[in-house]
């Protein structure tokens, strides 16, 4: 995949990920196998997954309440946590939403070293290219 | 903490807001009325609360150390984002918007 070989390519990358919208670990990549595992993973994408639903949950409910709008769909979702920080994506499934497309592609996220995270750039690159064919 | 005002001089920074441990309204600045900013206080709030419990909860399951205490959260919606660190939460445009910067004067100001 190589959205993950360039996600890897962000400075403190330590893993690049896809997944399910339902959490399941699909294609990893993984710079450092002594500090992260598949195992860790699979669980980190659950999460996100479920972080990312109930965000998509409260923008929903935000943009009804306060008639703002620009927040729903969720594209991105972070967890800047002490020392890593995790960027997940669901911006290629909206995209194929929005064509009519009834299969969906996998979420993309990366796990990044805090110290030298890059957000932008990490945003730039999940956000770059069009519906994945 | 009149010191988060200066969050709206960086690009893109529409609204930031201050809330305490409960998640009750300090006070915030920006393009927004009152009573929204109070709701994303308790969004923010909420939201922070639901994070570290996940972070936790991960850190447990899997051993691996570094996520927990986080620091801070994005939600980045196709127009609009909202950034929480510590008891502070602001609205971004999701475009252009100089998003390391923020975070970090988020995290600095978020100590004072």
């Amino acid at each position: 995949m190589v959205i993950l070989d360039d996600l890897m390519r962000l400075p403190g990358a330590m893993a690049a990920f896809e997944f399910r919208g339902s959490g399941e670990l699909l294609e990893h990549r993984i710079a450092y196998p002594d500090r992260i595992n598949p195992t860790t993973l699979d669980l980190l994408a659950h999460m996100c997954s479920a972080n990312t639903s109930i965000a998509t949950m409260q923008a929903r409910g935000w943009e009804q309440m306060t008639a703002m709008k620009g927040f729903y769909p969720v594209q991105e979702f972070t967890l800047i946590g002490f020392d890593w920080s995790v960027v997940v994506s669901g911006l290629r499934r909206e995209r194929h939403k929005q064509a009519g497309r009834s299969s969906l592609p996998p979420f993309t996220g990366v796990v990044l070293a805090n110290e030298s995270a890059d957000y932008e750039a990490a945003f730039a690159l999940l956000e770059g290219g069009g519906p994945a064919s | 903490m009149r010191m988060i005002k200066r969050l709206l001089a960086l690009d893109g920074v529409n609204v930031v807001c201050h809330f305490r441990d409960d998640g009750g309204f300090v006070e915030g600045y920006g393009l927004m009325s009152r009573d929204d900013m109070v709701r994303l206080a308790r969004f923010a709030h909420d939201y922070r609360r639901m994070i570290q419990g996940n972070a936790d909860q991960l850190a447990m399951f899997t051993g691996m150390r570094g996520w927990t205490p986080p620091r801070g959260w994005i939600v980045r919606g196709a127009a609009q984002s909202v950034c929480g660190v510590g008891n502070l939460v602001c609205m971004v445009d999701s475009a252009g918007a100089p998003l390391n910067e923020i975070l970090l004067e988020l995290h600095e100001v978020s100590h004072w």
